[in-house]
Parts: structure tokens; sequence; C-alpha cells
């Protein structure tokens, strides 16, 4: 390898004689990593002791031989909407309807968090600092626990469970949104404002035609991460299919809680499908 | 007659420290069609983006047709804004818009905002749209995506957006840069019409000194952000290009205008070349 330098009397580059399977950075690194999952391991101690594999496997028999008394209402005060797949319609509806809140929110709050559209003036570019610092923080909180927040707040139900997830959406949507403001082509927002167009039609004119495709495909994105949530929101006291499927297995009906896993196994393929397409037709 | 744009000793300093712009002052009277040449990064973009205030100049002064644009704020600015066209290298159309949106834009300064938020322009706008895109040869081309256009097209859609604005003074900042020799000339006969036909001042910056002794009635040049020549385009000979681009500069020849844009055959274009060559200073360099 290093016969060109040598032939031609140069200084042979180190990089040359480094051999990935001996360089110490390389291998000091393999040696760290090892090292922190094994300190890892013995903190948290996984204790596997009081498994009790007979009865797993009993359990996961049961999941299987479905309880379809649950498609039907149990007494007459039940309409189709205490059913486990009324249950599931609604959480969907639950995650479309959060989605649609925060998509509300963030699009207005986008423009004040872009770089490109805020700089220029110092208040300005605090407001652009000051919503890009709360789309953080707000993203910093985990869904759950904004939800479990919510529940305390507004009662458990499916208002905690929308408003939690909106409210984390607000963040997610509106940082992937400001971006990609901020991913636009210039030169038409300075061809624009030679016209003499003011600050509001720079951005309808110029702005609003560049973005509409990436702000489809991210909402699209989070609609179908919002569904694939929404049946978990019911654990902490959200609302939706998640509460059915709490109380089944607190209940030891497992019978129960295998057909609705199974039913937002489906859900969350189909979203996953559905949502898969519509981009690909998109983009 | 009046000059319809004075620069009086105009500097832009960016905050890195470049000196872009350096003591810089021009008296352009109406209907000139003013070149501006030198090299990358001699001050061209800057001081042509200092006219309409899209860069900010650090001091001196630049009178409008009697109005002071470093002073101008808001809608003062706005109102001098839509008298100056502005054509770009890189055209700068709303790529995902039809062409007739993009030539309606360069009446945005004229049109009240409602009418911008519904997208209901007026007749006359769209009527002018019309008559402006057939003015420049594409009014077939109406309803297509700006990005289906051919790079040509496209700057002639740049031309017709900035003509909806009825200037009185055009800047083009290099727009034939991106272009191929052919369609260069076609995009710079456009702006030479309108210079002569509707007595329109021209302001265009280029990189190859073919073109501005073809198309400038004055030549300026720019060397480190000073004025290192101001004149008549035949005056530049050897000496004063060398000034202006440096000892190692060979003058570089653009293709010559063609009628039809039918490619010539082998000995044709040997044939030119050799004439080419013969009729100006120097030849294509061989590096």
């Amino acid at each position: 390898m290093a016969e060109y330098f040598v032939a031609r009397g140069l200084p042979v580059p180190r990089e040359l004689e480094r051999s990935p399977l001996t360089d110490w950075r390389r291998l000091s690194l393999i040696a760290g990593a090892i090292l922190v999952f094994y300190v890892g391991l013995r903190i948290t101690d996984p204790d596997l002791s009081r498994a009790n594999p007979a009865y797993a496997a009993s359990v996961v028999a049961q999941l299987f031989q479905w309880d379809t008394s649950i498609l039907t209402p149990q007494n007459e005060f039940e309409t189709f909407w205490d059913t486990a797949e009324g249950q599931m319609i609604a959480t969907i509806f639950l995650g479309i309807v959060a989605t649609g809140f925060s998509i509300l929110v963030a699009i207005p709050l986008s423009f004040l968090g872009a770089r490109n559209i805020m700089s220029g003036h110092p208040i300005t570019s605090g407001i652009y600092v000051a919503v890009r610092f709360v789309f953080t923080v707000i993203r910093s909180i985990d869904v759950l626990i904004v939800v479990i927040v919510c529940g305390v707040a507004l009662g458990i139900g499916t208002a905690a469970g929308v408003i939690g997830l909106a409210f984390h959406n607000v963040g997610v949507l509106g940082k992937l949104y400001s971006e990609a403001i901020e991913g636009i082509d210039a030169g038409p927002l300075e061809a624009i404002t030679t016209t003499g167009a003011n600050r509001l039609q720079v951005v309808w004119t110029a702005v609003l035609p560049q973005i509409v495709n990436p702000y489809i495909s991210f909402t699209i994105y989070r609609l179908d991460a919002n569904v694939r949530l929404a049946p978990i929101l019911g654990y902490v006291g959200g609302g939706g299919i998640g509460i059915l499927l709490f109380q089944s297995i607190q209940l030891l009906n497992y019978h129960a809680a295998g057909l609705i896993i199974f039913m937002i196994v489906v859900t969350v393929a189909a979203m996953d499908f559905a949502s898969a397409q519509i981009r690909r037709r998109l983009i | 007659m009046a000059a319809i744009l004075s620069i009086q000793d105009l500097v832009k300093v960016y905050p890195g420290g470049t000196r872009a712009v350096d003591h810089v002052s021009l008296e352009i009277q109406r209907g000139e069609f003013v070149v501006l040449i030198g090299l990358s990064g001699s001050g061209k973009s800057s001081l042509l983006r200092s006219i309409n205030r899209l860069v900010e100049p650090t001091s001196g002064r630049i009178v409008f047709d009697g109005i002071d644009v470093t002073q101008a704020r808001g809608a003062d600015l706005r109102r001098i804004r839509r008298r100056i066209g502005m054509i770009f290298q890189q055209f700068n159309l709303v790529r995902r818009s039809s062409v007739l949106s993009n030539t309606l834009a360069g009446r945005l300064g004229y049109r009240p905002l409602w009418r911008t938020f519904v997208s209901r322009p007026s007749r006359d706008d769209v009527a002018m749209a019309f008559e402006n895109l057939g003015r420049v040869g594409i009014p077939d081309k109406a309803f297509a995506r700006a990005d289906a256009l051919s790079g040509g097209q496209q700057q002639r859609v740049g031309i017709a957006r900035a003509l909806m604005q009825r200037p009185d003074l055009m800047l083009a900042d290099e727009p034939v840069a991106s272009l191929d020799p052919a369609t260069s000339h076609s995009v710079m006969k456009y702006l030479e019409e309108i210079n002569k036909k509707d007595g329109i001042t021209v302001i265009c910056s280029l990189h190859f000194l073919s073109l501005a002794r073809r198309y400038g009635t004055r030549v300026v040049a720019l060397k480190a952000g000073k004025v290192a020549f101001d004149g008549k385009p035949a005056d530049i000979d050897e000496r004063r290009f060398k000034e202006i681009y440096g000892e190692d500069a060979v003058e570089v020849e653009i293709g010559p205008e063609r009628s039809r844009a039918q490619p010539m055959s082998a000995t044709e274009a040997l044939l030119q070349v050799e004439a080419d060559a013969a009729a100006h200073i120097v030849g294509i360099p061989d590096r």
C-alpha cells in the first residue's frame, strides 16, 4: 500500500499503516461499551428466579383462546361503543382528533419557530428562540407522563388522552414543520421581496407552495404514530381501548386481553400499511 | 437627462469583515444598458442587491428617481421596490407553482392583501400576465409548473414577472450564467428589447465580455469592490481587460449568436470558431 509514497521518497501517511483491527481507539471503544453493559447488568440485577414457565405458558395459551363476548354489549345498559370493537374505533379517532388539535396549534407556531422567517430583527429573533425552546421542552416530556398529568388535572378519560397526546405533538410537529420551512429554497423569497410584496405576501406566495408536501408527509407520519400510541394511553388514564385491556389483565381475564391485543395489532399493522401507501404516493 | 439612479459613496461591509463594495459612486441615466463585469467576489451582486435593499448598505446613499432608497422604511421601501424589477441567476421561481402564478407574483406590490390570500388576481392582472408571457414567447406554458420548464424558459418567466411590476429599472444578477450560449443570447435579447422598446433602464452583471460588448451601452467593471473601469464597451482593450481580470486572464468567447437554435455541422462550427478567433482579441484558452 505504501509503495506509491516510498517510490517517490515521500513520507508514508500514518493512516495507511493503521489497521482497523489493532487501532487502540477502536478497541478501547469496544471495551468501554462492554464494561458499561456489564456494570449495568450488575446494577439492574434482572432476577429470573420468580419466573414460572408453566404458568406463563398457560397464560399465553389463554391469550389465544379469545373471549368473543366482549364484542357484544354485556348487559342492557351497554351500547356498541362499550364493546371492544367500538372502543377500538373510538381509540383510533382519539389519535386522529389529538393530531388534528396539534396541527391547528403547530402550524401557526411553526412560522414563528423558523429561523429564515424570523431572522433580521432582534424581537422576531427572540420569538424564534423562545418558540423553539418551548418545542424542545414539550418534546422532552414523554407522552405517557403528559397523559398521567392530564388525567390528574382533567380526570381519567378521553379528555386526558386527547389533550395529553395533542400537547406532546405540538412539540414534535412544531419542530418538524419549522425545519421544513427552514429547508425551503430562499431564492423565491428574495425574488418575491423585490416585487414590493410585504412579509405576509412573501410567506403566502413563496413559502406556502414549498412546504405543502413536507407538511402533509410529516402530518401523516405523526397521525400514524398517534394512532399506534392511542391504545396504550388507556393504561395511564387516557381513555380508549387501553382501559379495557388494563381491566381484563387486572381481572386475570386473559381470554379477553388476548382478543384486545390482537385487535390492536391488526389496527397498527393496517395503519402502518395505509400511511406507507399514502406517503409513497405523495413523494 | 436626469439620472434615474445615483449611487453615492456606497460601502458594504459584511459581518465577517469582507469589504464587498468599497466607496462606489455611479450616476446611471434613464435608458442606459449598463453591464457590470468583474471577477466572482468583486462585489457585483452586493452592489446590485444594495440598489433594492436586498442587501443593507453599510454607508453611502442610493437615490432612485429622486427618492432616497437608503432611508426608506416599510411601505415606502416596498413602493420603491415595485418600480425596480430584478431577475436572478437561479431564476428564483416558486418551482411548485404554475408559470402564471409566478408571473402574477410580480404584481404583489400593487395588490391588496386579501387578493393574495384568496388567490383571486384581478382580471386586469391576469390579462397583463398573459401579455407579458406572450412578449417572452411562452404564453402556451402559462399553466405548466415552473419546474417543468427549461432554464431559458424559466428565466423568461423571471423577466415576465419583473415586467409585471411595470418597472423603471431592471436589475439582472448574472441572468445567463446558468444557461448555454444560444439560450444566453435569447435571454439577453429580451433584456435588450425591454431596454430599447420600453425604455427601461437595465443594470446587468455578466461574466462574458463578449456579451457585455454586444448588449451594453456602458460597461462598469468592479475590482475588489471598487470601480476599475467605467466607459464604452468598445474601450475595453487587452490592457484594460488585464487590469480588471488580472494578468493571467485570457478572454473566453461565449459562442456567436445564431438566428436558429439548430446545431451546426462540424465544418460549419470549425469555420465559425476560426472566424471568431480572427474577430476577437484573444481566442479560447487551451487550459
